[in-house]
């Protein structure tokens, strides 16, 4: 067979596959629907394709649907977001963060513990941002001590998306001293129903609380869930960090392209069909989402053949985070006034979902989290156009160091 | 890229570089002749060297980069008519087309109105954007309709020529007049439903080629901003070291990255399509992101450069010309939009 034939062929399965699974109305659904309502369906969805292995195909050999070549892993990917599939957003920490971090730094014992749990519905949520430690992240503070044959873990994490929901939690913190301060950290494993853990929801400005801060109070941790060797956390958080980029970038371009449509809608509705205005921003923002999804496309390629360059991965998601907030500040133009008014919002929706104000509000989510588009641009330009670094030290006038 | 259109593409920028960004005609398009790059597209049966439309886009993108003074845009659209069309003299006209001869094509909409009189077919009209039409033996014309294509002696009577002064310094282009003008029937190159599919792919290869110019400018014009801020030296540091300027860059340099992985892969999926509407889109789409990047890099390094990039000796203002130029020819930006918008409606 020729490898076309196999691409071809995967598609179709995984087309009529989506055909005959996809929860029919499932936008009507989850337009309104409370947290608990959302999350049912989420682990309902997940179960789905967890079952078809069309939810791990970036797992190993031996995983449901795992071993998949990139390239197969893309068509995968593509076509959940042609069918217009509900995003896994409960899961997406589990399965990429945590699974791809387990799979490349645990020990069998590891592996052989979470990642069943994983493909049977356990949660996990990222801990790593602190209130004082975001774009800086190697400057956090919370603190881990050994104590025998356990750490004991004092301090706050932030900004954890889900992790009022989670099992689990992927926990960067110090266990030592360290000049640069990247030396001293070490990564856990964490069971969040650990005594002394306490998790508070925080309020979005959607009015949503989709991320939570999580406090720890002499939270003990036994060794060996710790994840690489003491002091190894940093290294190991980088790779927490690389596994969303590719496929994930490869999705969400995808699922901008199959939204434009919804533009189009808006205009109708609004009555703009025939506004050469609107039309021409339409027209430049298609080529933009066209060279978004191109681009994705070509970083993954680059992945696969092991060319990826230092910095090309910040162009991706800089462009796609810039693209995004045009794409969606054009739908809430269009709307005008009438995308002022609250409106119920669609749950697990992806980022244009239509309900223009909240896509806006949510599209900085790219523009802050996992590097910011300024941190993008620091990576971009120092190691990319190879401009020279920020010195290290500095003192503003009047202030002592 | 193949390994033969890689080296193709290295000894290019290698050529243009050592002729300078500011080389004029009478250097660059003696020596591109010679070096044969007229022939990077047509197949091996042609004397080609068969590197298709990739090798095309790859040199306009060296071109580009290179703020080449050569019509090779325009002549390379000649060389694939001819090519694509079914006429008698079609092998003797490709040897003449890809050698000493230059056939000049509009790099811009015309407006030929085609008329039969008795046995004749006499065009009348204007043409604008025929870059370096005074050296051209042939013009190749469509008529309005998109119902005739034929290559059009340039000297005649009933055919003059008129030079328009650009800003952009690397191009020389000329207005056409017509009035009456017979077709000679051996020089028509295509008609009726034929003419119809060759107008509408030499308007995608017109529009991937101004695309790839605009790749190639925008990386060009990126580099030399880079390097120029990390030599300059201000408040006892280089330039390089401020934030504010640095992020500039890193804008610039995704929007170009992303413009060429836009540009790569239309060529890639609509090779073959690009006389059906659809390549023809994807086309136009390429190059209307190309062309935008393009202006806002050409601009920013001027911004960039500072008083240095206001000299006429500085090449900033070469690629901001050009660019700004770029953005016009072919189908103006403005309505690549609309049209882009327009086709994507109609299909929602
Ligand atoms: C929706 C959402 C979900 C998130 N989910 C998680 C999660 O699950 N787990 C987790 O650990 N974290 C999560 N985060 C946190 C996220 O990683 C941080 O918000 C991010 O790293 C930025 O840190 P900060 O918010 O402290 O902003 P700061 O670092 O304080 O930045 C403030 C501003 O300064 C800019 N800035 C900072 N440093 C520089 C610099 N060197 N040069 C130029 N500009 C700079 C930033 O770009 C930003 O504009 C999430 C954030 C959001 C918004």
């Amino acid at each position: 067979m020729k490898p076309d034939n196999t691409a071809d062929a995967l598609r179709m399965e995984v087309r009529s596959w989506l055909h005959e699974h996809l929860p029919r109305q499932w936008r009507k659904a989850m337009t309104g629907c409370d947290q608990e309502a959302f999350v049912r369906a989420q682990r309902e969805w997940f179960y789905k394709l967890a079952a078809a292995g069309y939810a791990t195909p970036h797992w190993p050999q031996g995983w449901p649907g795992g071993g998949r070549p990139l390239a197969e892993q893309k068509i995968i990917y593509e076509e959940v977001a042609r069918a217009d599939a509900p995003r896994l957003i409960l899961y997406f920490v589990s399965l990429y963060h945590a699974a791809c971090t387990i799979l490349e730094w645990g020990t069998q014992e590891q592996k052989q513990l979470y990642l069943p749990r994983i493909l049977k519905g356990e949660v996990w949520c990222q801990g790593f941002s602190e209130p004082n430690a975001g774009s800086d992240l190697a400057s956090l503070k919370t603190r881990a001590e050994r104590k025998g044959d356990r750490y004991v873990i004092n301090g706050q994490k932030t900004w954890s998306t889900m992790a009022q929901y989670a099992d689990r939690c992927l926990l960067l913190a110090r266990s030592g001293k360290s000049d640069p301060p990247q030396g001293g950290l070490s990564y856990f494993l964490l069971d969040l129903r650990s005594k002394g853990v306490s998790v508070r929801p925080i309020a979005q400005i959607t009015g949503d609380d989709e991320f939570a801060e999580i406090f720890f109070d002499d939270v003990e941790i036994p060794v060996e869930n710790r994840i690489g060797a003491d002091g190894e956390g940093w290294a190991v958080a980088q790779s927490t960090l690389s596994s969303e980029r590719g496929l994930t970038l490869v999705e969400l371009t995808q699922r901008m392209r199959y939204a434009l449509p919804r533009i189009v809608a808006t205009m109708r509705e609004q009555g703009l069909i025939d506004d050469g205005a609107r039309r021409r921003e339409l027209g430049e923002l298609i080529p933009k989402v066209h060279a978004a999804c191109a681009l994705a496309d070509r970083y993954l390629l680059k992945r696969i053949s092991g060319e990826e360059a230092p910095g090309d991965a910040s162009v991706v998601k800089l462009y796609y985070s810039r693209v995004l907030r045009e794409f969606v500040s054009l739908g809430m133009r269009c709307g005008g006034l009438s995308a002022q008014f609250q409106e119920d919002f669609t749950r697990g929706g992806g980022q244009e979902t239509g309900n223009w104000p909240v896509d806006f509000m949510n599209s900085y989510n790219w523009s802050i989290a996992g590097g910011s588009d300024e941190v993008q641009r620091n990576i971009i330009s120092e190691r990319l156009l190879r401009m020279p670094r920020e010195p290290r030290n500095w003192q503003l006038s009047g202030e002592r160091s | 890229m193949s390994q033969a259109l890689n080296e193709l593409r290295d000894s290019a920028r290698q050529v243009l570089g050592k002729l300078g960004l500011a080389a004029d005609e009478n250097q660059t398009w003696p020596l591109l002749v010679e070096l044969g790059w007229l022939l990077v597209a047509l197949p091996e049966d042609d004397g080609g060297l068969e590197q298709g439309l990739a090798g095309a886009v790859a040199f306009h993108t060296e071109l580009g980069r290179g703020l080449a003074a050569a019509p090779y845009a325009s002549a390379l659209l000649a060389i694939d008519a001819v090519q694509h069309a079914e006429f008698a003299q079609r092998q003797s006209f490709l040897e003449r087309f890809t050698a000493a001869e230059y056939v000049a094509a509009p790099m811009a909409a015309s407006h030929l109105d085609l008329r039969r009189d008795g046995s004749r077919l006499l065009l009348t009209g204007g043409v604008a954007a025929l870059e370096s039409a005074d050296r051209a033996t042939h013009l190749l014309l469509s008529s309005q309709d998109d119902r005739c294509v034929a290559l059009v002696p340039t000297r005649q009577p009933g055919l003059s020529l008129r030079a328009r002064n650009t800003w952009d310094p690397s191009r020389r282009l000329f207005e056409a007049q017509l009035q009456d003008v017979p077709l000679d029937p051996a020089l028509l190159l295509a008609q009726g439903e034929a003419a119809q599919l060759l107008c509408r792919r030499l308007r995608s290869l017109r529009e991937l080629s101004l695309a790839a110019d605009a790749v190639g400018g925008a990386a060009a014009a990126l580099t030399m901003t880079v390097e120029y801020l990390q030599t300059r030296r201000q408040f006892g540091r280089p330039l390089a070291l401020f934030q504010a300027l640095k992020h500039r860059c890193a804008d610039l340099c995704a929007l170009s990255v992303a413009a060429e992985a836009q540009l790569a892969d239309t060529v890639s999926r609509y090779e073959t399509r690009l006389a059906e509407p659809d390549g023809e889109l994807a086309a136009k789409t390429a190059r209307q992101l190309a062309c935008s990047v393009y202006a806002r890099v050409a601009e920013e390094a001027l911004q960039l450069h500072g008083g240095i990039g206001m000299t006429s000796e500085h090449a900033c203002h070469r690629f901001l010309k050009r660019a700004l130029l770029d953005e016009q020819l072919g189908l103006p930006a403005a309505q690549a939009a609309c049209d882009i918008a327009g086709a994507f409606i109609a299909a929602c």
